[in-house]
């Protein structure tokens, strides 16, 4: 739990990595997400899949999101830039 | 949960929710799981392998649904495979008034440890009263073999004026007869035991210190409502999954996390949900008679502070001294209080038998003493070896078998060598020892007798009758020496509970597997087409408890032996003969001019296979490895048996091992 991610965060592996918590989390393999990807457009991300894409993401990148930031992050482009700003 | 590679000495201290008594998982699970063995048994072995390791939530729901999908798949026949495979297929029907289909998939990644096929069915967001109601006859018509009632605070919602006594216990009875009554519901719709949960406290109510005194403060509500639900569960033969301890354990902050229930209804913290899931398995495990009963020891560095061999006797660190010496009493202390709930001590070792039997006999610092070690194998062989040979020796499965060793070397041996046995994983200091292996729940138990506490002494008897039969030679000579007296009854209510763990419990000398719920068992009495046995053993070496249950039931002329289990401390007793003739002049009596016999192959009861033909009934029928048999009761010859029968009509024998 202690331990700071080390990794080095540029969009694209950000995008990368936040792709494989969606495959694994919406039981997906062969999903494809893009920056435009929201919860308007992708079915399985219905209100119990995004509380395990939360908690997908915050393992993966050792962060903790807010309640407000759980409520209003709806999209990925969104998550890459939470992330982001965390990570600096 | 991440992939930070662990190096001992360097170890941040491992939570509570990390399962810090299984190894650290190696590699990821979508890799491991991505190539399976393509027959499903196969497949399902490998992954109850990969679920031996503390995988994280997130692991363990691929892990799930990776069961679920070879589940779903499978081939007609495979449930008969399965299950001599070692693999028991279980339902369970979770009903939650908060959200629950989050740890379907976790639970069934977690069950898989414990070699269950788990199917889920999971009701929530409902009061469970009405959804039962609304699914009656589908409950009646496809039982689950658990129910989890799993309430939460925030259902019950606890509440009462401060400092009124007489509204507190209004407030906590209400909540109670509530969960008493879905259990009855459930109970009765299902047939099945029914598992109950008790209340974490909540973190973020108001708390003062004296609260635990103050009626109507939450602390005081939830505390006597947990503390009178498992009062009454032991009455009524509930399970009870003592959530609050777990909350307790790991930090009741920690465990209910606001956030998730505000953003989900999740009554607890997802990170929690493996430790929770593998709880909950440790009561099916035990209430299924898959709980361990062997604890085997490790002497040097282990049982005391030290190598004897090198160290000598005044050498060892044990007891008041040193805080090492502390720390390695306090172990011995642990295993005598297992001793006392049954658990059969052992001891496993490389030295030199002569020097370690010298400290075990002559340090004034022993907590153990020899006559509490049930078997030693002191020596310098493997020590695989040793824990194979004491499994042979006291009878006993190497899945009750508990290893504790402080070398991970050995460790990893044993569990190479031996996948069955249990092998905690232990930190580097020993002070830390205790409550990670407290936290592994090893020797969790569904219910308590007094044969439970009997049971070491059982197994010293056993020892003792083998010297007998040493000296005396012929088989038959040592049986009548034993002057054995077998008391037989019919089922009753004194009888009961030790009836519901024999059949709970007994895998080995088990022919039809068949699990029955105390509640069931008591109905057997009211049935006129039931016929019940108990039979408890005595001979000179002391009372052998009950140790047999038969369950015949009635169709027309015939008489079809539903169960027929007994204790294997009792094999070449001649027992089941003894058992079988008194059936007999009981069917006589009866008008029943036939016995019908079945036997069902498990991965565990190979040992009665050719039950019904030692007995001298004839194979009628074989199906799926399942064979059946039958006697006609007019062909049996009485026999001339090696002990007395005394048949009671009632249960009250005023026996040394009564209850």
């Amino acid at each position: 739990m202690v331990h700071a991610s080390e990794k080095t965060t540029s969009s694209d592996d950000v995008l990368a990595r936040v792709q494989d918590i969606f495959r694994a989390e919406l039981d997906d393999e062969n999903l494809v997400i893009g920056p435009e990807t929201s919860q308007n457009n992708l079915k399985a991300w219905d209100s119990l899949a995004h509380i395990r894409l939360i908690g997908g993401i915050e393992n993966e990148f050792n962060i903790q999101l807010s309640l407000v930031e759980i409520e209003q992050t709806t999209s990925v482009r969104q998550f890459v830039r939470l992330i982001e700003e965390r990570s600096r | 949960m991440s992939e930070t590679p662990l190096s001992p000495g360097s170890v941040a201290k491992l939570t509570v929710q990390a399962l810090p008594w299984l190894p650290r998982p190696a590699g990821k699970m979508r890799e491991r799981v991505a190539s399976l063995p393509p027959e499903p048994v196969a497949a399902l072995k490998y992954l109850h392998a990969l679920a031996q390791a503390a995988w994280g939530e997130a692991d363990l729901r691929l892990l799930g649904r990776k069961v679920k999908s070879i589940l779903q798949s499978a081939p007609p026949g495979f449930s008969a495979e399965a299950r001599q495979g070692g693999l028991s297929q279980i339902r369970i029907l979770v009903l939650s008034a908060s959200t629950a289909s989050h740890i379907s998939d976790t639970l069934i990644g977690t069950a898989i440890r414990f070699r269950f096929l788990l199917d889920v069915a999971i009701a929530e967001y409902e009061e469970p009263e009405s959804w039962i109601e609304r699914n009656r006859a589908e409950l009646k018509a496809n039982p689950p073999d658990f129910v989890l009632v799993a309430s939460d605070s925030r259902m019950l919602t606890l509440a009462s004026p401060l400092g009124d006594d007489v509204a507190a216990e209004h407030a906590v009875e209400a909540g109670l007869a509530r969960i008493a009554r879905v259990a009855e519901v459930a109970g009765a719709a299902t047939g099945r035991p029914v598992i109950l949960q008790t209340l974490a406290g909540d973190p973020d109510a108001v708390q003062f210190n004296m609260d635990l005194g103050l009626p109507g403060s939450p602390r005081f509500l939830t505390s006597e409502f947990n503390r009178r639900l498992a009062l009454r569960a032991r009455q009524d033969s509930r399970l009870v999954l003592d959530v609050d301890a777990l909350a307790s354990l790991v930090g009741r902050a920690a465990w209910s996390a606001g956030r998730y229930w505000y953003a989900a209804k999740y009554p607890f913290a997802t990170v929690m949900v493996p430790l929770y899931a593998d709880n909950l398995m440790r009561i099916i495990a035990a209430q299924m008679g898959r709980s361990r009963r062997v604890l085997v020891l490790d002497l040097d560095n282990t049982m005391w502070g030290g190598i004897v061999g090198d160290d000598g006797i005044e050498g060892l660190a044990l007891g008041s001294g040193s805080p090492l010496g502390e720390a390695h009493a306090a172990l011995q202390r642990m295993a005598l209080s297992l001793k006392q709930r049954g658990i059969i001590l052992c001891v496993s070792s490389k030295n030199d038998e002569a020097i370690a039997l010298e400290a075990f006999r002559g340090h004034p610092e022993m907590i153990l003493r020899e006559d509490d070690i049930v078997a030693f194998r002191v020596n310098w062989d493997d020590k695989a070896a040793n824990i194979k040979a004491i499994s042979d020796a006291i009878d006993l499965g190497l899945d009750s078998f508990v290893f504790l060793d402080d070398n991970p070397a050995e460790r990893k041996r044993v569990r190479d060598a031996l996948p069955a046995v249990a092998v905690p994983e232990l930190p580097e200091d020993p002070s830390e020892w205790l409550a990670v292996f407290q936290a592994a729940g090893y020797f969790e138990q569904a219910g308590f007798s007094r044969e439970d506490q009997l049971r070491a002494g059982f197994y010293k008897a056993n020892a003792l009758r083998a010297s007998q039969m040493e000296r005396i030679g012929d088989h038959d000579d040592y049986l009548l020496s034993l002057d054995m007296t077998l008391s037989i009854a019919p089922f009753d209510s004194v009888g009961r509970k030790r009836i519901a763990q024999l059949i709970a419990k007994s895998n080995q000398f088990n022919l039809t597997t068949r699990r029955y719920s105390e509640a069931e068992i008591a109905a057997t009495r009211s049935n006129p087409d039931v016929f019940t046995i108990q039979a408890r053993l005595a001979d000179i070496f002391g009372d052998n408890g009950m140790i047999s249950a038969v369950i015949c039931r009635q169709a027309g002329p015939c008489w079809e032996i539903d169960t027929w289990i007994m204790s294997c401390r009792v094999l070449g007793r001649r027992v089941e003969e003894a058992l079988l003739q008194y059936l007999v002049q009981q069917a006589r009596l009866r008008g029943i001019t036939e016995i019908v016999g079945r036997y069902i192959p498990t991965a565990r009861n190979g040992l009665v296979r050719d039950h019904f033909e030692r007995l001298g009934f004839a194979q009628t029928g074989s199906e799926n490895a399942e064979t059946t048999w039958r006697l006609a009761v007019g062909d049996y010859g009485e026999k001339n048996l090696p002990l007395k029968v005394d048949v009671q009509l009632d249960w009250k024998l005023a026996s040394a091992g009564g209850f």
